[in-house]
């Protein structure tokens, strides 16, 4: 089981991230879209951290050999030697066959969960590619092969994929800056609808709303951030940590998105709705 | 939801919920942060309890654990606090050397901002011990606290696409070693063979938080 990477699109390399080095400036880092990566991993019986591919479009794979293959995440434009496929449904690719994954339907991330995970090079206990601290196990490049893992499980078939819609509702918890920015400054925020603006990326989401007036956007003393941390700006903007986040920031943190809300916000599309639901009142 | 806090009011240190994942210890005293990670990395061993990252920032400490862990984790805290005198003062481990040629495109201007010689900005640089206050930025880039105030300068207005690996570097109240090649808008002094981040080690940073750094002239 090989796959040759024929076209590479924007096209990572990903896992379930590092664990252990944030203290040295080390991003987490793994899929944006955690829950779809761990989808694709039990639709085809691996460990669920098994690494996949995440691609925005423009990727096509020829199979050497056959080999278990599955989509998940972002709808995407996907054909099999031109035939359409079905998306979260593993399929196999015999041998001499052409994936080729054009454009995103829905979503902005595509994974293609592989039968026995992705082998190759690790950094740092993760295959994952970090795309902010440039830590970068395996490079893709059109002309590479990929080697799968032994296969461990066996196929699951249907599975209840959650799909990316224009409008999502996030559950939010307290920020610890919170009452430095005024709690009715963060409640006023969480009550109205913000929209995704800027290109997706794995590092944040940027939203635009409102004007807040809060009584405190200033820097603060360098402190760490994580994965679904809130940041008010000066400018009036939030922005939402995704998985190559910097380890340290300095604009005060009104809200915390749930995890597996940040997954669903990593899907988001620029000029996507999001509304709040306060966890904690 | 929590009661509004004065900004003006003094800061007793504190524990807080950093979302399901994540605790934090913050305003905690300059310096000790890296001290309060250690403290707390020991009692969670003692103890057994796992946490995944344990981040210090300038003045706080953030763990990032399983969610049902939040609580104990929390307490533990709450334990480094109440204990925390002793630990501040601890170990007295070598500084690391940091050879370097003071070669530094912002030097002469960093010396005229400054209203002094070239040969009084590297004084002062080499004669001050620094300790890493926290990484951040990028992997392995160290904030040096220490920095004497008369070499405190604004970042540049405009920052550098790209500054090389090696770079000796002050802003504000730091200074710091660019680990590998990165963009940057630090005044860059001088350049050093000190490798400083090396994926392929254990840990793969030489300077960690709480590291104490002394820089000498390469000769």
């Amino acid at each position: 089981m090989t796959l040759i990477v024929e076209q590479v699109g924007f096209t990572t390399v990903q896992d379930l991230g590092r664990v252990g080095w944030a203290h040295l400036g080390v991003s987490p880092s793994g899929a944006a879209d955690r829950t779809s990566l761990q989808l694709a991993n039990r639709l085809l019986g691996n460990w669920s951290a098994a690494a996949t591919l995440e691609t925005t479009g423009g990727l096509a794979l020829l199979a050497a050999a056959e080999t278990g293959v599955v989509l998940t995440g972002a709808e995407c434009n996907a054909s099999l030697d031109d035939k359409a496929v079905a998306h979260c449904q593993p399929f196999v690719m015999p041998a001499g066959s052409l994936l080729r994954i054009s454009t995103m339907r829905n979503g902005v991330w595509t994974y293609i969960g592989i039968a026995g995970g992705i082998e190759g090079p690790e950094r740092l206990g993760s295959r994952s590619h970090d795309t902010m601290g440039n830590i970068v196990p395996l490079s893709l490049h059109a002309g590479i092969t990929l080697h799968p893992g032994p296969t461990r499980g066996t196929a699951l078939g249907l599975d209840t994929p959650i799909v990316p819609s224009d409008t999502e509702r996030l559950t939010v918890d307290v920020g610890p800056h919170m009452n430095l920015v005024g709690n009715h400054v963060c409640v006023r925020a969480f009550r109205r609808t913000w929209s995704v603006s800027g290109e997706p990326n794995r590092v944040a989401v940027r939203l635009t709303g409102p004007s807040l007036h809060p009584r405190h956007s200033e820097e603060l003393h360098s402190f760490p951030l994580v994965r679904g941390a809130i940041q008010l700006t000066p400018a009036d903007e939030l922005v939402v940590m995704l998985a190559d986040h910097p380890t340290t920031g300095g604009y005060p943190v009104v809200g915390v998105v749930s995890p597996r809300d940040v997954d669903r916000l990593a899907q988001a599309r620029t000029g996507s709705r999001v509304t709040w639901k306060l966890a904690v009142t | 939801m929590p009661t509004e806090e004065s900004v003006r009011e003094p800061r007793q240190p504190r524990v807080v919920e950093y979302g399901p994942l994540a605790s934090m210890l913050d305003h905690l005293p300059a310096g000790a942060a890296p001290h309060a990670r250690e403290a707390l990395l020991r009692a969670c061993t003692n103890t057994g309890i796992r946490v995944d990252d344990v981040i210090v920032g300038a003045r706080s400490v953030v763990a990032t654990h399983d969610p049902g862990l939040g609580p104990v984790i929390r307490d533990i805290m709450h334990d480094v606090l109440r204990h925390s005198e002793s630990d501040y003062t601890s170990e007295s481990t070598p500084a690391v050397e940091i050879a370097v040629r003071y070669d530094g495109i912002d030097l002469d201007d960093v010396a005229r901002r400054c209203d002094m010689t070239t040969d009084s900005v590297i004084e002062l640089h080499t004669k001050t011990e620094f300790v890493v206050e926290f990484c951040g930025f990028s992997p392995g880039f160290a904030y040096l606290a220490g920095l004497p105030s008369a070499l405190e300068l604004p970042r540049r207005a405009t920052p550098r696409t790209r500054v090389p690996a090696g770079s000796v570097a002050i802003a504000a109240q730091y200074s710091a070693v660019y680990p590998r090649e990165s963009p940057g808008g630090w005044h860059l002094l001088g350049t050093t063979d000190h490798r400083l981040w090396d994926e392929h080690r254990r840990p793969p940073a030489t300077l960690q938080p709480g590291t104490r750094i002394r820089f000498v002239v390469a000769t």
